[in-house]
């Protein structure tokens, strides 16, 4: 399909057996999303572990790309433990939450204090990154009407926050009027999927409202922005042409891929739905095929026949 | 009808254009108030057009008073104004459940005690207003208990909007049949004092985000708030002046519903501001431009005194 890609026309080809097969051996750097991909909460898909330790004893390399930003890194790797995904290391993790704080300190080499949305998870990214922030439970007699700043605020990072108050949004656009305070977001998802199928809001929805307060954009860390793919290669040799990114849902890991390059493929043991993916591909606006995956597989677990030889 | 020309209001015109109108709409905060102080010589204005045998009305996207709360802020600073003159989106956004969507069952309410009222003065409960911490983990959050009878969620102003508020919402609207409601869209609200807060239009995009819909408004600019005037006075439109602040609520309104609209510059828009929208030709924004504009609505006092 090499010409109908030279149109920027993907595929969105379900593949099984020997395609997954030839595929696999195309590729060197798997990057797999998390939540719907090769897990659902606490709970691994059956045959994940065995697809990313397989990848690994093969020689491939394996990186896990997630929006999630409620767990420090170091969190995340006992989580894969004991899920089963035992050879999955502290360096192989990228979460939207860890990046933040390598943007901080590396890119924009910020002065000064962050004023932080969000929970445990960012909070340890940046302590680890030695990168000082605010934002710490409201002083209990501080109202919206009368409350307190902290000085030498250089930047503002909105994460998941389920101890989101109106204060927090309020403290948030007085920081931002200065056009000097940057303004980042972990990511921009509207809503998670929990085990048993219910959502809860999403960063999005805080970041959202910032942008309302403030008449200003935020500079998404995670999925779909390239920057996590960034992250990935200045710390590893990667090549795009040799990466598949496998994920579940359109809008932010097929885009993502699309965004840096990578082949992609969509698994449908999460949020999106091949009819999804197909109505993309159909569609009069350019601007959806970046949501359509190369290659769609029922679950990840379909690596596993490819790997018996 | 008049082609929206963005006229210096002065002199002999301004005899002229109030001569031209039976009815005068005037917005709030940045027109006859900014917080708490009257702009100098507002009351004065509006009680000689009163003498001057013209209908008042106030017409303000702000959610957190009661027409009642209004009216004695009102006469606190010297406006003679009654209760049923008063038209906000807390009483409006009851009007427009009660009247329009004809909602059968409760809300779902994220807004203020003000909001609580008018609905209760209509008839409508509500569930959710005050503080609302979260305790539990995800999936308690997930699976709250949600009252059946609620049929629409409702949004405005509201300083105890928390995470807990925003999940509860999308718990509710995930039923397709919810309504979803909001008093308006403006992103800073003034408070007391001079100072600003986040607005309104940030709350609602937080919970249309989440639920992955938009809102239906109530306030400027969309026509409702006109039309909830004109449902209770006899009105003629083009005999109708709106003055207001804001290009793109107050001017806009007037524009939507055909009256005659006057920009004063004590508020939000500037002049700058009108003139971008004149010289884009985009049709969408033509309506942001106003017939007339003033410095500030003192400016019509020698007319009214003369």
């Amino acid at each position: 399909m090499a010409g109908a890609r030279a149109f920027g026309f993907k595929g969105c080809r379900k593949i099984g057996g020997s395609q997954i097969r030839n595929l696999l051996n195309a590729k060197d750097f798997f990057l797999f999303d998390c939540d719907g991909v090769i897990w659902h909460g606490e709970k691994a898909i059956i045959g994940a572990p065995k697809v990313v330790s397989s990848l690994i004893k093969h020689g491939k390399n394996v990186f896990f790309v997630t929006n999630n930003c409620t767990r420090p890194r170091e969190n995340y790797v006992n989580k894969f433990y004991r899920l089963g995904f035992t050879d999955v290391m502290q360096e192989q993790i990228f979460s939207s939450s860890y990046c933040s704080a390598l943007y901080l300190r590396d890119v924009a080499k910020v002065q000064g204090k962050v004023y932080v949305i969000g929970g445990e998870g960012v909070r340890n990214e940046l302590l680890q990154a030695g990168i000082p922030f605010v934002g710490d439970e409201d002083a209990p007699d501080g109202t919206i009407f009368n409350c307190a700043l902290a000085s030498d605020v250089k930047a503002v990072l909105v994460g998941h926050d389920d101890k989101f108050t109106f204060l927090k949004l309020a403290k948030a656009s007085c920081y931002l009027r200065d056009p000097d305070c940057l303004f980042l977001a972990t990511d921009v998802d509207p809503w998670h999927p929990l085990q048993d199928g219910r959502i809860l809001p999403g960063s999005g929805c805080l970041t959202s409202a910032l942008e309302v307060a403030t008449g200003r954009k935020a500079m998404v860390i995670g999925k779909p922005s390239p920057f996590m793919f960034e992250c990935i290669s200045s710390q590893f040799r990667v090549d795009p042409a040799q990466c598949l990114m496998v994920g579940d849902r359109l809008e932010t890991d097929m885009l993502f891929g699309a965004n840096c390059g990578l082949d992609t493929m969509l698994t449908l043991t999460g949020i999106s739905q091949m009819k999804t993916a197909q109505e993309y591909r159909d569609s009069d606006h350019s601007a959806n095929q970046s949501f359509v995956p190369d290659y769609v597989v029922d679950t990840i677990a379909d690596f596993l026949p490819a790997f018996e030889d | 009808m008049a082609v929206s020309k963005c006229t210096r209001l002065n002199g002999p015109l301004i005899k002229q254009m109030l001569d031209s109108v039976d009815s005068v709409l005037f917005d709030c905060d940045g027109v006859i108030w900014r917080g708490d102080q009257a702009i100098p010589g507002a009351p004065d204005v509006i009680n000689l057009l009163k003498k001057n045998g013209k209908n008042v009305f106030f017409v303000t996207n702000n959610s957190t008073k009661t027409r009642k709360m209004y009216a004695d802020k009102l006469a606190l600073m010297g406006f003679n104004a009654t209760e049923d003159e008063v038209f906000g989106t807390a009483y409006c956004s009851a009007m427009y459940l009660k009247n329009v969507s004809r909602l059968q069952g409760k809300v779902y309410l994220i807004g203020s005690n003000a909001m609580r009222q008018e609905l209760e003065k209509v008839g409508i409960q509500q569930t959710g207003v005050g503080p609302d911490p979260i305790s539990g983990v995800q999936i308690d959050w997930a699976n709250v208990p949600l009252d059946p009878e609620v049929k629409a969620v409702v949004v405005g102003f509201d300083e105890h909007f928390s995470y807990m508020k925003l999940n509860r919402a999308l718990q509710y609207l995930n039923n397709p049949d919810c309504l979803l409601v909001g008093t308006n869209t403006d992103t800073r609200l003034p408070l007391e004092g001079g100072k600003a807060v986040p607005g309104t239009g940030c709350i609602l995009k937080a919970v249309e985000t989440a639920a992955q819909r938009q809102a239906q408004t109530v306030g400027k600019p969309n026509h409702f708030m006109y039309d909830c005037v004109a449902s209770q006075f006899s009105l003629d439109r083009t005999r109708c002046l709106m003055v207001g602040d804001r290009l793109d609520t107050d001017i806009l309104l007037g524009s939507n519903c055909g009256l005659k609209t006057l920009l004063t510059l004590t508020g939000v828009s500037t002049v700058a501001d009108a003139e971008a929208h004149q010289e884009s030709g985009c049709p969408k924004r033509l309506g942001m431009v106003p017939d007339y504009y003033v410095e500030s609505i003192a400016e019509l006092l020698p007319a009214l005194q003369g």
